[in-house]
């Protein structure tokens, strides 16, 4: 009775070690697809210059939207866009999610490259403006077929402004040049 | 015999190719579009075939028939940026194109700080960044007209063009303690935002002390800054009282302009007065008698 007790736990044991393990893998894969490679430089920020401490929170921040735009427009979730975005930004990022909803598309945003320029940096420090030269591999689906693969490299301008524990991104807007 | 089917297979799709049937997906999108505008997108060849529109805000997905042109609402291009048109049949093809600004409808206006002291340097800064009616950044150079004006009187007037989108200026306050209006305009777009000017710091901060029969009453004179603005009600003066017991202080508040206190002493006393960073004169108050 007590042996048979014993193999029901162990085999209970392994199952949930293989499914953690399972879980581990699919985790590691997802962070190694959505690795976001982010080179800022704040030399030509003006007015105000960029404090060491905005600089990284600007880094972290900004590489954590990337991931986020990526995993909203890869999985049509709407989770990944609160926190990193606000204003017009937010709005027309969860209206894509909505559409790809709706028509059963979805994006994968693969290899992301960003080199990004501080180019205004507000006198009382409450708005910067980016310029980020952005290259990836975009993917698009429809209904799990893709349907484009294209390596891209596009430029966007970019508002960003400090909220209560990070900067947010308020506009983001790609332009044919800079 | 296969070989040669597999030949006769290629020539034919090259003479259909040449004679059009085979740009059954060739289509062209507009050069330019502005956001907000409606679009066409020209197909060419026949049949039935699937569009794609994917940009910001806009993930579309239809059925068109190929050889027609394809509408593009203004909602579907009211977000400024890059767009990519999909056409799919037996295979797919694909261009894009951007959609850029439309004219400036408002002006986001930032103007720091809401209460400056008077005559500081570089104390006030604002930044104006140009909006279209879809939220869209306007990119193109404009000028914004920075206005700065105390009641009739106008203090500033800059124009500044825009730069990838943001103009901003940096101003000293004024001399006398009130209502600022700042303006940024385009054209006849404005927008006003309210600083208070306040009085700067007290200057020649000036006592009075008197013998009572319960201690020393002290007194300031109305105080005011440098150039003439009475210091607000609320602020802070620190009377000190320096005699052979020792040292005693009083913090009293200005009301209707003047400090008041009354200090316990019975022995001469020396009394001072400072606020913030500013001290005033020293009295001396004989013993009690």
């Amino acid at each position: 009775m007590h042996i048979s007790n014993y193999l029901a736990r162990f085999r209970s044991s392994c199952g949930v070690a293989v499914f953690a393990l399972c879980l581990g893998a699919s985790l590691n894969l997802h962070a190694a697809d959505s690795t976001v490679q982010v080179q800022l430089d704040f030399k030509k920020a003006s007015p105000r210059t960029v404090e060491e401490l905005t600089e990284r929170g600007i880094l972290r921040d900004y590489r954590f939207a990337w991931t986020s735009i990526a995993q909203a427009l890869e999985f049509n979730t709407l989770d990944p866009l609160e926190g990193p975005f606000a204003g017009d930004a937010k709005s027309w990022l969860k209206q894509t999610v909505a559409n790809q909803q709706q028509s059963g598309l979805s994006q994968k945003y693969l290899d992301q490259t960003h080199r990004v320029e501080a180019v205004f940096y507000a006198p009382e420090g409450d708005v910067m403006e980016l310029h980020d030269t952005a290259e990836y591999q975009l993917q698009v689906s429809d209904g799990g077929k893709v349907i484009h693969d294209e390596h891209i490299v596009i430029r966007y301008v970019v508002l960003m402004t400090p909220a209560a524990d990070r900067w947010v991104i308020r506009q983001l807007q790609a332009v044919p040049q800079f | 015999m296969h070989r040669f089917l597999q030949i006769c297979t290629r020539v034919a799709l090259g003479i259909a190719c040449l004679s059009g049937f085979c740009r059954a997906q060739d289509f062209q999108v507009p050069n330019a579009v502005t956001a907000g505008d409606e679009a066409d997108i020209s197909t060419a060849g026949s049949g039935k075939g699937t569009f794609y529109l994917i940009g910001p805000g806009v993930s579309r997905k239809s059925e068109v028939n190929l050889g027609e042109n394809i509408h593009l609402q203004a909602q579907d291009t009211r977000n400024a940026g890059d767009y990519l048109a999909i056409v799919c049949s037996s295979t797919c093809r694909n261009t894009g194109f951007y959609v850029s600004a439309a004219k400036p409808v408002s002006l986001t206006f930032l103007v720091h700080p809401s209460r400056v002291p008077v005559a500081q340097g570089d104390a006030i800064s604002g930044v104006a960044l140009p909006f279209d009616q879809f939220h869209n950044l306007v990119l193109r150079p404009l000028t914004v007209n920075f206005q700065i004006a105390s009641g009739d009187a106008s203090l500033l007037s800059r124009p500044v063009p825009t730069q990838n989108g943001a103009a901003w200026f940096r101003a000293s306050s004024g001399k006398s303690a009130g209502a600022l209006q700042v303006t940024a305009a385009i054209d006849d777009l404005s927008v006003r935002r309210a600083v208070q000017q306040v009085a700067s710091d007290p200057c020649n901060l000036r006592i009075t002390g008197q013998r009572t029969k319960v201690g020393i009453t002290v007194q300031t004179e109305p105080v005011r800054d440098c150039v003439g603005n009475p210091v607000p009600d609320g602020t802070i003066v620190t009377f000190t009282a320096t005699s052979a017991n020792g040292k005693s202080s009083v913090d009293a508040p200005i009301k209707r302009g003047i400090a008041q206190a009354q200090m316990m002493a019975s022995g001469a006393a020396s009394i001072s007065a400072a606020s913030g960073v500013v001290m005033g004169n020293e009295v001396r108050v004989g013993a009690q008698p």
